[in-house]
């Protein structure tokens, strides 16, 4: 065995000091690897800032109240007494409480609208949110980073990080036109780069008012005692009828979310990843044919010395797969140096826009470059059987 | 043929049968082909082209089987081994010289030297004393180092003797070893070969064109259409 592997080790010495010889289709081979490692990379970011986003969103100690039995913000409905009757109600909820004994929750209702930047002839869709004041302590690591909140009952927008960044329009103490009235930005806010940012945030009424959605509340936001709670909620609420209601935890809700645009990525990017690895594995399969015939002579020689079938073998498969390993290594520094942090957005859960940063992660990374060694891998196995059966 | 000085011959060729399949139909290389050759001897093999020469030095080192009779070198019947055997039998008991040095030129000329070693259970200091040794007995003492690209053709020759003989085997097979070399190289090569012979006790078998290579063999075989056509001994 050992000298199977001494065999075998400076086979794969030779074959990569032989490789100037095969300078461009060595390096063609790695690059083609490079650029599936890229796609896949590409793709799966993607989905992980995606789901980072919105699952940074998400705290488990905070339950979210939706009526109509969806999932969807947009598309739930409160009934203002079903609204009136959880506020009123002084049982234990499982549900924190001010010093007054009074819930600590916010109504929220979420409005989709067009913001238009000067000099642009389109308009982007923005979710802008109506909460109570309490609404914003109800934000886990939401801090204000300019500025100030909104004021209740008056036209005042506290603005996402993200869209401050990428909106000039939205400076502190600016004036922008959201439906038929105009508003003033009081301040932004950092959420960690969660989904939050993507929002705009202001009074309830002043929401209701502005778009002539007077008396309407989509959801109903309060703190959990504990994440467990969530239970002493559904029973101290099973008994209102009016409308089919959904009560979970805002993690939950979000967790759901992402997991199914995220997934449609996903469903998106392997498909053309593994598509282009076809190809790639094509070109691997070529370049270590070349590589074994261009090293005809050299096996025989070691052969007919009594190298066996194993080293032969071996030695070019491991070529195969450090030139994979080192397209790999390409594809996924590349793909960090230019996807990681990018900026991207998409259409969110509340048809709104939603921003939020491609992530190249470890396990993004693992995964991208694995498909890279596995092209090298199945690539190379048999230029290497050739190799074998060369004399 | 037989090697009259000798009983027990130590390779011993019998009804070796061997042809080569070429599209529908098979080429007879050897019919019923008969050789002795004593442990020890110098034999020089010659022959047109086509003869069988190539074939019967591949059969002789293990890497083609013969399709019928027998084929034994020092006590081992080879047409009896599988692949695998074969090529560790050749590990160990056989080197080989080629007209064209066949040196992997990537390498250093003692890492060139120490490819068989590298199938020997042996230490990496063991490794580098049998190889340094035999390069100093080659004449190549101090150019462990250089490549091959950068030595003459008689000194790659030399590097090439001395990767045949470092696992010490009982049998060099040479395939034509100073065809590429001028006159001068070709002798001193020649030389070391009888050297080998004489007081390494080496059995050498040497396929070559060359009148005047083959008058330093003790032996000399005349191989054509697949047969030993005369024989005589060297002077």
């Amino acid at each position: 065995m050992a000298s199977a592997i001494r065999q075998t080790l400076v086979m794969t010495r030779a074959n990569l000091l032989s490789l100037p010889r095969r300078q461009a289709i060595s390096l063609s081979m790695s690059l083609s690897i490079a650029l599936v490692v890229m796609v896949l990379a590409g793709f799966l970011s993607m989905a992980k800032g995606f789901e980072q986003a919105l699952r940074g969103a998400g705290s488990p100690t905070v339950t979210v109240i939706l009526g109509g039995g969806t999932y969807q913000e947009v598309g739930s409905d409160l009934p203002p007494n079903v609204v009136r009757s959880i506020l009123a109600r002084r049982s234990d909820l499982g549900v924190r409480r001010d010093a007054a004994s009074e819930l600590i929750a916010s109504r929220e209702l979420v409005v989709p609208v067009d913001v238009r930047q000067p000099g642009e002839s389109l308009g982007q869709t923005m979710a802008l949110r109506g909460m109570d004041l309490a609404g914003l302590s109800l934000r886990d690591g939401v801090t204000l980073s300019a500025g100030r909140p909104f004021a209740k009952g008056s036209r005042e927008l506290l603005v996402g990080d993200r869209l401050a960044r990428d909106f000039p329009a939205f400076g502190v103490g600016d004036k922008i036109r959201l439906g038929a009235v105009d508003w003033t930005v009081s301040g932004h806010f950092s959420a960690g780069g969660s989904a939050f940012e993507s929002e705009l945030w202001a009074d309830l009424d002043a929401v209701r008012a502005g778009f002539d959605r007077q008396g309407e509340v989509q959801t109903l936001r309060v703190r959990l005692d504990s994440p467990a709670a969530i239970a002493t909620l559904r029973d101290a609420l099973s008994d209102i009828t009016e409308t089919p209601l959904v009560i979970t935890s805002e993690a939950d809700l979000y967790a759901g979310q992402s997991g199914r645009t995220a997934d449609l990525i996903r469903l998106f990017g392997w498909p053309l990843a593994l598509l282009m690895a076809v190809g790639a594995g094509a070109g691997a399969l070529n370049t270590m044919m070349s590589s074994v015939a261009d090293r005809t002579a050299e096996i025989a020689i070691v052969r007919t010395l009594g190298f066996g079938r194993l080293a032969a073998f071996a030695s070019t498969w491991i070529e195969a797969v450090l030139l994979s390993l080192a397209g790999a290594a390409i594809g996924v520094a590349a793909s960090w140096a230019l996807f990681n942090g990018w900026q991207a957005s998409t259409v969110g859960a509340n048809n709104t826009r939603m921003m939020f940063q491609l992530a190249v992660t470890g396990d993004v990374m693992m995964t991208a470059a694995l498909l890279g060694l596995a092209i090298g891998a199945i690539g190379g196995a048999l230029p290497a059987i050739v190799a074998i059966r060369r004399r | 043929m037989t090697d009259r000085h000798d009983p027990a011959p130590y390779i011993d060729l019998k009804g070796i049968r061997k042809g080569y399949r070429i599209g529908t139909e098979t080429v007879s290389i050897f019919a019923d082909l008969d050789l002795a050759i004593a442990g020890g001897a110098f034999v020089a093999i010659m022959g047109p082209s086509g003869s069988g020469k190539s074939t019967l030095l591949n059969m002789l080192a293990g890497i083609e089987s013969p399709d019928a009779g027998q084929l034994m070198i020092g006590g081992n019947r080879l047409d009896r081994m599988g692949e695998a055997s074969r090529t560790a039998w050749r590990a160990h008991n056989m080197g080989m010289v080629f007209q064209f040095y066949n040196l992997l030129p990537m390498l250093t000329a003692a890492e060139n030297v120490e490819l068989p070693l590298l199938l020997k259970p042996l230490s990496g200091k063991e490794r580098r004393l049998r190889t340094e040794k035999v390069l100093d007995l080659v004449g190549l003492a101090g150019r462990e180092k250089q490549y091959p690209t950068r030595m003459s053709g008689g000194q790659q020759q030399r590097v090439g003797i001395a990767r045949a003989i470092v696992a010490d085997p009982g049998l060099l097979l040479c395939d034509e070893p100073t065809g590429d070399l001028d006159r001068k190289s070709a002798d001193d090569i020649l030389a070391m070969l009888g050297f080998l012979n004489r007081e390494l006790c080496k059995t050498i078998v040497m396929v070559t064109h060359d009148p005047q290579a083959a008058r330093h063999a003790n032996r000399v075989l005349h191989l054509d259409k697949g047969e030993f056509a005369e024989e005589r001994s060297a002077a």
